[in-house]
């Protein structure tokens, strides 16, 4: 994979400073467990989120397949709200950054 | 037992034995119980069923608990209740021979994926279940116990497949 070239400082502090302000997206991530039956995970998609049951399906073998997946992105409350949900249902879910 | 099936009522409905009926109520009473003592951060049960909303943040997660934990609990302990109440409805009118028809309602529907599922999430904890398709040796002392998870997970797969 290609290196990233370095921006020099000056370029990079202004990036950040332009990030803070910017009220970069927060994430509602969902890890993969051991328990949680990759159909009920899958309803879980369409059901609460609303989504429809191609995107469901594909969310659902990221989590299996890649360990966890961003289900979810936008204001920091709202994914909390998200979390808390995927809590009552009982997945592993945690609040992140939407950008690495 | 004979799966979840829809009912034209929009209900689902399954038959189980008297026996399957008494595991699934002793399974609850015990999610019951362990839900009842409060919170136990230190039991790795609570925390998989209440897990850190921040993983490398001890602060935010703590915060995030300190407003949804009373919640959570409250609702995963209203949808161990259903369960409980659906399922002597269901044990009241068995038949002689023992089978039983348990119905749910769409509300009842989603009380029972929740609960079914922390309860799995424990025995799962209970038994160091860390990867699928990792079951004890049939002369463990747990396998016993693992047979139960894998029946509760039939249970659960049936629920979600007559949802649809």
């Amino acid at each position: 994979m290609a290196r990233t070239v370095e921006a020099p400082i000056e370029e990079s502090r202004i990036a950040e400073e332009h990030q803070a302000v910017d009220d970069s997206p927060w994430a509602t991530i969902v890890w993969n467990d051991p328990v949680n039956l990759m159909s009920y995970v899958s309803y879980i998609f369409r059901s609460y989120f609303g989504y429809p049951a191609e995107k469901a399906e594909r969310l659902m073998l990221q989590v299996h397949n890649e360990g966890k997946a961003i289900v979810a992105a936008g204001g920091r409350e709202q994914m909390e709200r998200h979390v808390e949900a995927m809590h009552g249902y009982g997945l592993w879910a945690t609040v992140g950054k939407a950008t690495g | 037992m004979r799966g979840f099936e829809r009912t034209t009522e929009g209900a689902l409905e399954a038959e189980l034995l008297a026996e399957e009926l008494g595991v699934l109520s002793s399974m609850n009473s015990q999610l019951i119980r362990l839900l009842s003592t409060g919170a136990a951060p230190d039991d790795p049960a609570m925390q998989r069923l209440l897990p850190d909303a921040y993983p490398d943040d001890a602060g935010e997660s703590a915060e995030f608990r300190r407003y949804t934990e009373a919640g959570l609990l409250a609702r995963k302990l209203e949808n161990a209740a259903t369960m409980a109440q659906t399922l002597e409805v269901a044990a009241g009118g068995a038949s002689r021979r023992g089978a039983a028809r348990l119905r749910l309602d769409p509300e009842q529907t989603q009380a029972w994926l929740r609960a079914l599922t922390d309860i799995r999430l424990v025995l799962a904890t209970r038994l160091g279940i860390t990867a699928e398709d990792e079951r004890p040796a049939p002369d463990d002392a747990a396998a016993a116990m693992y047979d139960v998870y894998d029946w509760l997970g039939f249970v659960q797969e049936s629920l979600v497949q007559a949802l649809g």
